[in-house]
């Protein structure tokens, strides 16, 4: 019965995709076979063979499901561990991962790999000397812009105070990273809770719209390839995609600092197969492993052994790895607790102004 | 319409299963949805049972309220625009020859068996400024300008300027008709088809012109099936958020988004909840007081 | 009244020049996506945006992707027991609600409407929390029981707007003439139906292949449907990639139904010549 399990090798393709192999998965596919390993993570947010490598080494086959937004992989796991053995989650959703007691506190004699792991990265504010998560990736939010039509920018005021753009302007749609980045413009935390803070970040924000073309999910760095606009707030991997195919793009960072996130991987309370969970994350530590993965998805890795076998592109590459002094100006979100409230509050306003 | 009691064992038969599914997998789930609506938001998004009106008061804050107004009209535009185009499609359809309404309801169908979203990103490529609606029309000036040019008038119409349609409300409104035009035309169609024709024929033989039969006779007749698909396509539009989303501007957003929002980046259950169940005690009465009105004229007419 | 003219004159709408416009301009607004997607397939380019030339390369790739497979099939497979299943149950309901008059009727249609009428995202909540409190183990099952249960009240309604204009005192006459009830459902009311079930079953299968939010939260491990795994790809980017595989999928839809039907009017045929 072992075949009917999604597997990456693609020797198996054929047998993987008749409909009456699924159909026999039917009844619910985690009994079948001793060795399996569930993980629940992006699309395309994994090397092209590191499953199927995991598997030849380790004889386990791994089932990878998809999620397409952290929410609601929070939401589906507030009613209970689904069964999956490793999950992604970032910065501030680790935190509330934590604080809800959904992670498994990890053995780190178990994970001899967790020695690469950049020095910067041991100890965030949102897990404190990484007890429940191995770094995985992390990046950044910046601005995307057209340096033919605005020349050098280095301060979010291109993007705050610049009604000369108006209409030509866009912001990511995640209220989080959205009003972070107002408030450090202002000189704010990302992540405060004061209530007064949050309001001015809320009043800038508001009296930016009218110069904007669009709270935007994921597309910015769309409209900004077709000439739409002309400068976005994206995430730096957006950004790099359209500026491979348009020379005249670019990304910064400003002088203010941003909001970074920072993913990890981790162990869900209730993993079937934790053995196997660790298995894993030790493997994807492995340098030349973490390497590969960087080297497909373009994403600044959080291990400092494997930059030797990194693209040196890729490292050269502002709009990948930042520069330390920018980094020492950014911060990660941390979760806020009830303050959220004040927070949607205010998104809502934004919105409906 | 007949009495349950004159025909218990076909009444059970028929309302029985589809009854003890919905009642299993829908009133149940619901009825935990409606807990958490007097529940209190825990400072991790944890539902903490108590029982408070706190997240209804809050729900009818004048600015959800407004949310609120704001959707229900672009929700009844969109479904009076739906009906305009999709009424001849449904009445070109049922009027069709036999053999070919099945194929051309196929074809009604078949754009809607590609994902939402990859249809969605298929109407940003179709409106953007530089998209193919603005290339096309640029196009057609360009052939009206050069026509022009044959007789020595240069620049008739002037520079192309072109249409910022996409992130707007236009835009939002072009994308709901898109996205739930079936759902109004299938039970239109389903109610004009075996329509009984001879009424119509009676009332042409009689004088009266095409667009009196269809006001008269057509619209009356296949009502139940326009109340019903009128009724699918503005509630759909209502709760949506997807659309607005990916094509709407800066203030666009519809209750259908508030909703989506507390479940996920704000993680107020509770508070989604309550938002959910005043959407629905509102539908619910429309439901009640159509069942109740439909009710009583049923009777007589037949 | 002739038959003939029944089947011209002047009532053959389609036939109307202005019917054709209108139904020609709605058909292009349908397809100018659609065509917009299945041009975006051949670019060779990693966005849907700039064409850049064109390539067969994601077409490849779709071939090659074995998760994509996957998830097509998951898809197909919910979608087709549960249109079947929300079919036979809402046509149930909808025959129930246009048939009989018993207590409590507004409150009770209320409720079977309800899942037409809940947003979607609180729907799926409720699902997730009721499966984990029965424990159930998500998967394919729980995302098909799911489906049915939101597909049904759309059936229902579709059928019974159908059912509004059926004339009683066919199945009254069957019933003098000695037929069982069943036989006069079979023979009577049932052909009625038939086209109302046709078009509840189009939607109820349009709804559960396109669902996203709902079938997230009833999924577990190994149950990764198609708009799933859209849907998590977009953070990263659309690629080409999806929309060669929705060509695909247009292209084997259109063959099989073309198919399908061309099969029926050939049997039908047959059957007029018998």
């Amino acid at each position: 019965m072992r075949q009917i399990k999604t597997s990456y090798t693609r020797r198996n393709f054929l047998r993987t995709s008749g409909v009456a192999a699924v159909a026999l998965s039917f009844g619910g596919n985690s009994a079948f076979g001793a060795e399996s390993l569930n993980v629940y993570n992006w699309d395309t947010y994994i090397g092209d063979r590191t499953l199927a490598d995991f598997s030849e080494s380790t004889g386990i086959e791994v089932q990878y499901d998809l999620y397409a937004n952290l929410e609601e992989m929070f939401a589906k796991f507030q009613a209970g561990n689904p069964g999956y053995d490793v999950i992604v989650p970032s910065d501030y959703m680790l935190e509330t991962m934590i604080a809800a007691d959904m992670l498994e506190e990890l053995d780190k004699s178990r994970l001899p790999n967790f020695k690469h792991v950049d020095p910067n990265f041991l100890n965030p504010s949102f897990d404190p000397d990484c007890k429940y998560n191995i770094p995985y990736f992390w990046g950044s939010v910046g601005l995307g812009y057209r340096k033919s039509k605005l020349g050098n920018v280095d301060s979010w005021g291109a993007l705050f105070d610049n009604p000369d753009m108006a209409g030509r302007m866009a912001m990511l749609a995640d209220s989080r990273f959205v009003m972070g980045v107002a408030l450090l413009y202002l000189g704010f935390s990302a992540n405060t809770t004061n209530p007064d803070e949050i309001n001015a970040a809320r009043d800038l924000l508001i009296a930016t719209k009218k110069n904007l073309k669009g709270f935007v999910p994921d597309s910015g760095q769309d409209m900004l390839i077709s000439g739409d606009i002309d400068l976005v707030m994206e995430w730096n991997g957006d950004i790099l995609k359209v500026m491979e195919e348009d020379d005249d793009l670019t990304y910064v960072i400003p002088k203010e600092g941003t909001v970074i996130w920072i993913d990890g991987l981790s162990i869900p309370k209730g993993a079937p197969n934790i053995d196997n969970a660790y298995k894993f994350l030790n493997f994807i530590h492995e340098p030349k492993v973490k390497a590969e993965i960087a080297n497909t998805i373009h994403y600044a890795t959080t291990n400092a052994s494997a930059k030797e076998f990194i693209n040196p592109d890729d490292l050269a590459n502002p709009a990948i790895y930042a520069s330390d002094e920018v980094v020492a100006k950014s911060q990660a979100l941390s979760d806020v607790g009830d303050s959220l409230k004040l927070y949607d509050a205010a998104w809502t306003e934004i919105q409906a102004s | 319409m007949e009495n349950w009691r004159n025909n218990k064992i076909a009444f059970f038969i028929l309302s029985m299963p589809p009854t003890a599914w919905l009642m299993i997998f829908f009133t149940l789930p619901l009825a935990i949805m409606w807990v958490y609506s007097f529940a209190d938001r825990g400072p991790q998004g944890q539902i903490e049972l108590a029982i408070n009106f706190d997240n209804y008061i809050r729900a009818v804050e004048w600015i959800h309220l407004g949310i609120i107004w704001k959707s229900i009209w672009t929700a009844a535009i969109a479904t009076a625009i739906t009906f305009a185009i999709g009424f001849p499609l449904a009445m070109g359809i049922a009027f069709a020859p036999p053999q070919w309404k099945n194929p051309l309801l196929l074809m009604v169908i078949l754009p809607f068996w590609t994902n939402l979203l990859i249809r969605t990103y298929a109407w940003i490529a179709v409106l953007r400024t530089r998209g193919f609606l603005n290339f096309g029309l640029e196009w057609v000036h360009d052939k009206i300008n050069a026509f022009f040019a044959l007789f020595g008038l240069t620049d008739v119409l002037g520079q192309f300027e072109a249409l910022e349609l996409l992130y707007s409300h236009n835009a939002v409104v072009i994308g709901l008709v898109y996205v739930y035009l079936p759902f109004l035309v299938l039970p239109i169609y389903a109610t004009l088809e075996k329509l009984d024709k001879s009424y119509l024929e009676a009332s042409l033989d009689l004088g009266a012109g095409h667009w009196r039969t269809l006001f008269s006779i057509t619209f009356p007749l296949a009502l139940p099936g326009i109340i019903s698909g009128c009724l699918l396509a503005f509630i759909l539009s209502m709760g949506t958020f997807l659309t607005p989303d990916l094509l709407g501007g800066t203030d666009s957003e519809m209750i259908g988004n508030l909703i989506a929002r507390q479940f996920t980046s704000s993680r107020d259950w509770p508070f989604g909840s309550a938002l959910s169940f005043l959407l629905l005690y509102f539908t619910f009465i429309v439901l009640w007081v159509r069942a109740t009105m439909s009710d009583r004229n049923s009777g007589p007419v037949k | 009244m002739s038959r003939r003219r029944l089947n011209v004159n002047p009532l053959d709408y389609s036939r109307k020049l202005w019917m054709r416009c209108a139904m020609g301009f709605t058909f292009f607004f349908l397809y100018f996506p659609i065509v917009a997607l299945i041009i975006f397939s051949f670019n060779d380019s990693k966005r849907n945006i700039t064409w850049r030339g064109f390539t067969l390369k994601y077409y490849e790739k779709a071939f090659n992707n074995n998760q994509l497979h996957e998830a097509f099939a998951n898809s197909l497979l919910i979608a087709g027991i549960s249109t079947l299943t929300a079919t036979v149950l809402g046509a149930m309901l909808g025959l129930a609600l246009y048939r009989f008059r018993f207590p409590m009727q507004g409150p009770y249609e209320g409720i079977v409407h309800l899942p037409i009428v809940i947003p979607e995202i609180c729907l799926a909540v409720a699902m997730v929390a009721f499966f984990a409190t029965v424990e159930v183990p998500l998967g394919l099952v729980t995302i098909t029981v799911s489906h049915i249960a939101f597909s049904i009240p759309f059936v229902a309604v579709v059928v019974r707007a159908r059912m509004a204009g059926f004339n009683r005192a066919l199945e009254e006459a069957s019933a003098d003439l000695g037929a069982s009830q069943w036989q006069t459902f079979w023979n009577i009311t049932f052909p009625y139906m038939k086209p109302g079930i046709v078009a509840g079953a189009l939607l109820a299968f349009t709804l559960s292949l396109d669902d996203f939010v709902i079938t997230f939260f009833t999924s577990g491990p190994g149950s990764t449907t198609f708009p799933i795994k859209i849907y998590s790809m977009v953070r990263f980017s659309v690629t080409p990639e999806v929309n060669a595989a929705s060509t695909v999928l247009i292209v084997i839809t259109l063959a099989l139904t073309t198919l399908a039907l061309w099969v029926q009017s050939k049997s039908q045929r047959n059957e007029s010549n018998a």
